[in-house]
């Protein structure tokens, strides 16, 4: 009966928030609570019979499913009504509710089941589920009219945020407090360099390479004098940093440098000796406007693909375009990667140039014939990303975040990731054992900005415009509850947390705020006869308001209950509770 | 004795001399125009005086935000974020106060001073209750735990101050001068000095009689005197009573005053309701002298009394008190003489200055490495 309750809870919030978004939100959300609920309880069982297990999951399952499907009648029905809304039509409220009910009982019976295979065929089935679901998800989204693709690309772009502090954080120990100023660099490095501001117009795909780099550049710039700082104060620079790079952005709108030498220097020496002065001053800038200040840099240039064909609607075909693409350059990249590390040189080269082939055929030609190359010309020549179709922007940053798992893991269980980790722990015995701390950490903090260099050039092409007050202090520190939240040092961690802050930040709260403020004008506000109480009532009924309260929460509640995260690395895990595991240790 | 010729050092002329021609070449950008600025000194040197007495003001209460800092860092080595918070709290108490008790519509001297008095009080009495509280909720626990903890839990008590300044900003039936634009705009703090001095409300200049282009009002010298009267009341505290005494000796060994019987639970809570209060009667003083409410000026007066307290030393007394008069000095000629914009962004270069070639400080002792 144990799992009962298992269902019941994840039930009512799976039901909760039907109650908030209403309509087919309801096969969505079920679908995702029953992959929840089978993780949740699959991994209580023994590894054999799948199907035992997935039969004894099925009546905890079953109530979830019940529960869900009432709730969301529940809104259909009369909360629709209450908030002054037309409900859905019955026979698609049947519809989304049949998908929800058996989605969430079939996931959850699915995903329990999966625990009694062996660890591998888990682990591969796992990967291929969530494979699914990320690539179905913009399409599920488009069908059912939900629009929260574009949300997710937010919380997608603080998941990469969430990595890069990761590293800095998690993986080197250095508390950095003002991260959201490398994002700052990589953003207006985009912006500058492929807007119509400032006459620049370089390619997307090679601005966020450029970005990147520059963001890796400012990361060793700012991180060499904090090198001699500890703890407290390491953070305290870090975010007196934070804080000034956004006043450089802001206040960067009319800068003129004259080399001082021609311009005071010696004439100011001569006018003392009584000399007249003719000589010419050296002006290397004169008034350039570089940021715009507070009205940003806009329109900013977007990334352009082969394959997305810029006369055809978005649908089916981009998909089988871009997972053609992306198992061909795959293929072809996982086995110039093993050529590489078992250093056959040949096949190195062979398979880059296929590589380049491949590449190289997806560039279109200048004059398409006619006939068949036209036709296949037509699919391949280069579209741009559209600013109201998200669909093409969710696969990019989902290409970014995989190529930067990837590589974050690989620098992780490298020689210098230990390193980080070593330094953490304790940098005089790492020191001591070779290990050259000033080096590290400025890897650390060079490979941490990278990251937000991409994320910041990503975020600038997605929303075409940047302003100064995006990159303020409160965003240096909700990429740190980002981190904190999913657990310090753990690559699944951060992701989950970036997922869990964001969405709650940027869907459930706006969904919160729209379902009361519509609940209220329709139920409470019209009895009450007092004007000052009424506004103050529609005034304060308003959660984002509470935004920081919740963030300023999480830090708390978090540092206080679980200081290492949601889904802890065990290193960190045995930090935080040093003492506790210790006794336990003891006891034993 | 033997004399030793002492070598000239032609290495330290060389990199001074670069750093002036980088100074030069790129401090235009941030507005450090040096031969403007020279230009600015010669053309107009009492201005400088004038600079100087807006800087004493302003580095009066960064003084006294520095000093709650001071305190708490010298006793548990954490940065109190919401140090700052607790002042903007202080403002919008005294504030409410003063509305609530229908001071802000009166012109009569007897009772803006009884409303200014008791707003004085609250301000204090509710500073330092939520300074504790927010120690016993959110440090306490965290006391042993590693060092990033308690300072992670710091920066979301300072979040969440700052949102309930937010709200409170957006209370207009309370306050109702706050006006109906929402929570996030500044708000006005009436010049209830002025009103009291001068039954036009004008600020009176106590400089008009000498004929220089100065002014000193009497908003500069009871911001001054109060300040100088709180620090001196705490210097004295902390020398000469018990408390005090107990206080300095937590500071510094804690588990030594722990075994000399020193209720260790109760000097932090006293150190944070001490800081509290000071931050409170702090936001009185700024609402009245700079005519501002605003949820997020906590944030910056508290990194600018942090930086106080770091150029001082941090766990020195009378190091805050002098860091903050430098700092608003520091504020004041910036603001003056290169950009109000810019001022932030060149505490901030003090402030990793300070820290990379003097990290005790200019009273601070030598500690090891405790940061």
């Amino acid at each position: 009966m144990k799992y009962i309750r298992s269902g019941i809870t994840f039930g009512l919030i799976g039901g909760g928030l039907t109650l908030l978004f209403g309509g087919w939100s309801v096969a969505v959300i079920g679908s995702l609570m029953g992959v929840g609920l089978g993780l949740a309880l699959g991994g209580g069982f023994e590894r054999k019979d799948p199907l035992k297990i997935a039969v004894t999951v099925l009546p905890s399952a079953l109530v979830a499913a019940v529960i869900l499907v009432a709730l969301s009648f529940y809104q259909n029905n009369v909360v629709q009504e209450a908030i002054g809304k037309r409900p859905f039509a019955a026979n698609l409220a049947l519809n989304a509710n049949l998908i929800g009910f058996f989605g969430s009982v079939l996931f959850a019976a699915f995903v329990a089941a999966i625990h009694g295979l062996p660890q591998n065929q888990e682990r591969a089935i796992k990967i291929a589920l969530l494979a699914t679901l990320v690539v179905l998800f913009p399409f599920i989204d488009k069908l059912t009219a939900l629009r929260w693709t574009a949300q997710i690309i937010f919380a997608l772009i603080f998941v990469i945020l969430g990595l890069g502090l990761n590293i800095v954080v998690g993986y080197a120990g250095l508390l950095d407090l003002g991260y959201a100023a490398f994002f700052a660099i990589g953003a207006y490095t985009t912006g500058i360099l492929s807007s119509p501001q400032h006459g620049v117009f370089l390619n997307f795909w090679l601005v966020i390479w450029i970005a990147a780099a520059m963001a890796a550049v400012w990361g060793l710039m700012l991180g060499a004098p904090t090198l001699p700082l500890r703890g407290d104060y390491l953070a305290i620079v870090t975010l007196g940093f934070g804080e000034i790079v956004p006043v450089l952005f802001k206040n960067l709108t009319d800068v003129t440098i004259r080399e001082p030498l021609t311009c005071w220097i010696l004439p100011g020496l001569m006018n003392l000796f009584g000399a007249q002065t003719t000589m010419s001053c050296i002006t290397l800038v004169e008034h350039e406007d570089l940021t715009a200040g507070d009205k940003g840099i806009s329109p900013i240039g977007r990334p352009s693909l082969p394959v997305i064909s810029p006369n055809e609607a978005m649908g089916l075909a981009l998909v089988v375009k871009v997972i053609v693409l992306v198992l061909i350059v795959g293929l072809i990249g996982y086995y110039l990667f093993r050529a590489i590390s078992n250093k056959q040189y040949k096949r190195v080269v062979g398979l880059a140039a296929g590589l380049l082939a491949v590449v190289a055929f997806f560039i279109p030609l200048p004059h398409p014939e006619k006939g068949f190359m036209a036709t296949l010309m037509a699919v391949i020549q280069p579209g741009e990303f559209k600013s109201n179709d998200p669909t093409t922007w969710y696969f990019l940053i989902i290409a970014i975040i995989l190529l930067s798992i990837f590589v974050i893991q690989r620098l992780r269980d490298s020689r210098l990731g230990r390193a980080w980790m070593a330094i953490r722990e304790d940098e005089l015995a790492a020191a001591q054992m070779g290990i050259d701390p000033v080096r590290t950490k400025l890897a650390a903090f060079a490979m941490g900005a990278t990251f937000s260099g991409f994320a910041g050039a990503f975020y600038a092409a997605y929303i075409a415009g940047i302003f100064p007050s995006v990159f303020d202090f409160s965003t240096s520190i909700i990429i740190l509850c980002v981190v904190i939240l999913g657990g310090i040092g753990n690559i699944n961690g951060v992701i989950v947390g970036g997922l869990a802050i964001m969405t709650a930040d940027r869907l459930f709260l706006p969904a919160l705020k729209d379902f009361l403020s519509s609940l209220l004008t329709h139920t409470i506000l019209p009895s009450i006869s007092d004007p000052v109480v009424q506004l103050a009532v529609k005034d304060n009924a308003n959660p984002i308001l509470y935004r920081f309260l919740l963030f300023g929460l999480t830090l708390v509640i978090m540092m206080a209950v679980r200081p290492e995260g949601l889904i802890p690395n065990a290193q960190v895990r045995a930090e935080m509770h040093g003492e506790e595991v210790a006794a336990e240790k003891a006891k034993a | 004795m033997e004399t030793t010729k002492k070598k000239f050092n032609w290495r330290g002329l060389g990199v001074s001399l670069l750093v002036l021609y980088i100074v030069f070449l790129i401090g235009p950008i941030a507005s450090l125009d040096v031969p403007a600025i020279a230009a600015a000194i010669k053309a107009n040197p009492i201005q400088l005086i004038q600079f100087l007495i807006i800087g004493i003001s302003n580095g009066a209460i960064i003084a006294i935000i520095a000093l709650g800092y001071t305190m708490v860092y010298g006793i548990i080595e954490l940065i109190n974020f919401a140090h700052g918070d607790v002042y903007m709290i202080g403002v919008f108490t005294s504030l409410t106060v003063l509305s609530v008790t229908g001071t802000l519509d009166s012109k009569d001297p007897v009772r803006i001073t009884l409303g200014l008095i008791l707003a004085l009080v609250v301000a204090v009495v509710v500073g330092a209750v939520l300074n504790a509280s927010i120690e016993r909720l959110a440090y306490r626990r965290l006391r042993n735990a590693p060092r990033l903890a308690p300072l992670i839990s710091a920066i979301g008590m300072s979040f969440i101050i700052e949102n309930l300044g937010l709200m409170w900003a957006a209370q207009a039936w309370l306050v109702p001068s706050f006006g109906t634009t929402g929570g996030a705009s500044q708000k006005v703090f009436p010049d209830m000095l002025s009103v009291m001095f001068n039954s036009l409300g004008q600020d009176v200049n106590l400089l008009a009689s000498s004929g220089l282009p100065l002014r000193f009002t009497i908003k500069d010298l009871l911001v001054i005197i109060l300040a100088v009267s709180l620090m001196i009341g705490l210097y004295l505290f902390v020398q000469r009573t018990t408390l005090g005494k107990a206080m300095r000796a937590t500071a510094q060994n804690r588990d030594a005053a722990k075994m000399l019987g020193i209720d260790i639970d109760r000097v932090i809570t006293a150190t944070f309701l001490i800081g509290g209060g000071l931050a409170g009667a702090a936001g009185l003083m700024a609402g009245l002298y700079n005519n501002t409410a605003w949820w997020f000026m906590g944030f910056r007066a508290g990194l600018q009394a942090f930086t106080a307290a770091v150029l001082g030393g941090i766990g020195n007394i009378t190091g805050a008190m002098l860091g903050g008069f430098l700092i608003g000095l520091l504020a004041s000629f910036s603001d003056g003489y290169l950009s109000t914009r810019w001022t932030n962004a060149w505490v901030f270069t003090v402030l990793v200055l300070i820290l990379l070639f003097r990290p005790t400080g200019l009273l601070g002792e030598q500690t090891g490495q405790k940061a």
